[in-house]
């Protein structure tokens, strides 16, 4: 039972703070992150060696990036030997990331990173992003020194400006030029104790931020295509070439069957994504579901000795006997529910299953 | 020295079959006034042949393989309830001895199972109350009662077992559009755990049902004859996903994933996203009815004209 306790503090702490009111998030992200590929990378407090263990990390994080925040997108920078260049541009399809974070195993880490030419190169695209989006940079920084060409505290200004937010996590030590940075613009620094602290600090990003109150709210124009699966004996179906093989380095593949975008009829394989000949934003409804549970939050579940319920001692989701000391109870429907479930509930479900039965007012 | 020197061998089978534990878990929608609706209508096919059928198939499943398991869930307006496993069963080889015993020979598992379904579902029949406002199954709390069955049941295995679990959902009345975002939860959490849910549909398609079907990568059909329930259930739900690949099955529905507008509810193409609360509009229009945000207009450019500097004469 020992993982179980510890899942319930950790959710606790998650949960503090709380409350039945759901605070704005940030739904369309554009967030880069920025991998130092410098000569301290090869360093092996981390198992193989830092680089390794940080592009695993990245591949998981990508993954569940893109399953929090459905239309949002991500760009990946690597710096190293002072210079800066971008490994995948900012797009919203999670396995252009992975395949790439897969490949850059093999780099070679030399040199030193250089913050100054890694920031830059990520404002050059956030800085046309539209302004109801959130800009966002993440760096992960292992060296103690960073080699800038220029006056990195005009940078920090150009940022604020901008409105874009910096946040690192240190995998050596505190560095003066991160807190400042960080402290500016509005983000979050931490340094890492171990490679389980690493994952929990990446996976503190997932979350979509609160919106600030400077950024616009503004209707977005978006296309919902409809999938058609067309077979070789329809009279009507015609093949067509998939928009998204511009982008990879694999041949056209003529398919019968896509989506097809509403304004121009460019097919894609996949969704969600820009159209590239009309520009329109192409999503499925479930995508924008999908962050519905961040706009109404579940509540967090009342924790109760298992002596005071009276009757059947039955956890209501999962028909379990009640063995644990204390149970939980959801505050609108009061039913009762285990620890097991309860962790369940919160992290995956997102919604009571016995609240259903009282939403019937229309 | 040493060459490829093999610590396992690549060809061996993962773990045993009695390692891999197959979870079917059958929701039942046991709606009392179309069930009354259809047993006016068609009195051939009513809710005790209905639930025959579900009975068939639940033995089936259990006969497949000595570890596979089953639950059993009605579905109805006011609340789901398990069948089986019940909590009042003790479970296990040990319970129902005087209760279990048919006369002709059935594997005891098998009629205790049976038994124990007829008499919840004669239970629950005789408890409900419809009032007026509630008349229609909510699914989405049965679906999500059964991922919680299931994930208990995933902690509980032992070292070095494997679970697979499906859901099978007999659907009968029309869909509640109340339930769709705890519906659209349900099917995001079980796609995450690998979860397929499969779809038998008696009456009229549910667009919902379509959706989870496909996100999910179980199967859906619309029965065309209910009184072949049992034959449907057998031939297309029985296999499970590793089997299905071997299988000609019926062909996957076109499911419609346009988005529906938050003022008409019509289907749309194009539409228009609040940043803020994610609402969908058909028109644009300058102020969001659900959160109530003020929306920035873009206002075209004015270029003003450059005034062009006269040469001054030399």
């Amino acid at each position: 039972m020992g993982s179980a306790q510890g899942g319930r503090v950790r959710l606790t702490q998650s949960h503090s703070g709380r409350d039945t009111v759901p605070v704005q998030t940030e739904k369309m992200r554009h967030l880069y992150v920025v991998i130092d590929c410098s000569r301290s990378m090869e360093d092996q407090d981390l198992k193989p060696n830092r680089l390794t263990s940080t592009l695993k990390l990245m591949e998981a994080f990508v993954d569940e990036y893109f399953d929090q925040n459905p239309i949002s997108q991500v760009g990946i920078i690597t710096t190293k030997n002072k210079r800066a260049e971008k490994l995948t541009d900012l797009a919203g399809n999670p396995k252009k990331h992975i395949t790439a974070l897969m490949k850059a195993v093999d780099t070679v880490c030399v040199g030193e990173p250089s913050l100054y030419n890694s920031l830059n190169l990520a404002i050059q695209t956030l800085k046309h992003m539209p302004g109801h989006t959130s800009r966002e940079i993440l760096i992960i920084l292992s060296s103690l020194t960073t080699c800038d060409p220029a006056n990195i505290y005009e940078l920090i200004k150009t940022l604020k400006s901008l409105k874009v937010r910096v946040s690192v996590i240190g995998l050596s030590a505190e560095v003066r030029v991160c807190t400042v940075l960080t402290r500016e613009t509005g983000g979050s620094y931490h340094v890492i104790l171990d490679e389980s602290h690493f994952k929990e600090l990446l996976m503190l990003h997932i979350k979509p931020p609160p919106a600030s109150s400077s950024s616009e709210c503004s209707l977005i124009r978006m296309g919902f295509p409809q999938h058609t699966i067309a077979s070789v004996t329809d009279q009507d179906a015609k093949p067509s070439f998939s928009m998204s093989h511009l982008d990879s380095s694999s041949g056209p593949g003529l398919s019968l069957g896509g989506y097809f975008c509403p304004q121009c009829h460019a097919t894609y394989t996949e969704l969600p994504v820009e159209c590239k000949v009309c520009g329109l934003t192409l999503v499925s409804a479930p995508h924008l579901a999908r962050s519905f549970h961040h706009l109404f939050p579940l509540q967090a579940f009342i924790e109760s000795p298992v002596e005071n319920l009276q009757g059947d001692r039955f956890c209501q989701a999962c028909q379990a006997e009640l063995k644990d000391k204390s149970v939980f109870s959801c505050p609108s429907c009061h039913s009762v529910f285990c620890v097991e479930c309860d962790l369940f509930i919160h992290e995956s479900l997102h919604c009571c299953p016995c609240c259903i039965y009282r939403q019937t007012a229309p | 020295m040493m060459r490829n020197n093999v610590l396992f061998d690549e060809t061996l089978p993962k773990s045993r079959p009695e390692d891999e534990i197959n979870l079917l878990v059958i929701v039942v929608d046991v709606n009392p006034i179309w069930w009354g609706q259809q047993a006016q209508r068609d009195p051939q096919f009513t809710l005790s042949k209905c639930m025959d059928a579900v009975m068939v198939m639940g033995n089936a499943h259990m006969a497949m393989a000595r570890t596979n398991k089953l639950a059993v869930i009605a579905s109805h307006c006011q609340g789901s309830h398990f069948l089986y496993p019940s909590k009042s069963w003790s479970g296990g080889d040990g319970g129902g001895n005087d209760a279990s015993s048919s006369g002709d020979g059935k594997y005891e598992l098998l009629s205790a199972a049976n038994n124990l379904i007829a008499e919840e579902i004669r239970n629950i029949m005789s408890k409900i109350e419809v009032t007026g406002n509630s008349t229609d199954t909510l699914l989405a709390g049965s679906l999500a009662k059964a991922l919680c069955y299931i994930h208990r049941l995933t902690k509980e295995l032992e070292v070095g077992q494997e679970i697979k679990s499906r859901i099978l959902v007999v659907k009968a009345a029309e869909d509640c559009a109340l339930q769709y975002m705890n519906f659209m939860n349900v099917i995001f959490a079980a796609q995450k755990q690998n979860i397929l849910i499969d779809a038998c549909v008696l009456d009229s398609d549910s667009g919902l049902l379509q959706q989870a079907c496909d996100i999910t990568g179980g199967l859906y059909l619309k029965i065309p004859q209910k009184v072949a329930l049992a034959q449907y259930l057998l031939w297309v739900f029985l296999p499970d996903s590793e089997q299905r690949s071997q299988l000609v099955l019926p062909p996957p529905a076109h499911v419609d994933y346009r988005a529906a507008c938050f003022c008409h509810r019509n289907l749309i193409e194009i539409g228009y996203v609040c940043s803020v609360c994610l609402s969908i509009f058909c028109n644009f229009s300058p102020i969001c009815t659900t959160c109530e945000t003020a929306f920035k207009i873009q206002l075209p450019q004015i270029v003003k004209p450059k005034k062009k500097k006269l040469k001054q004469p030399m």
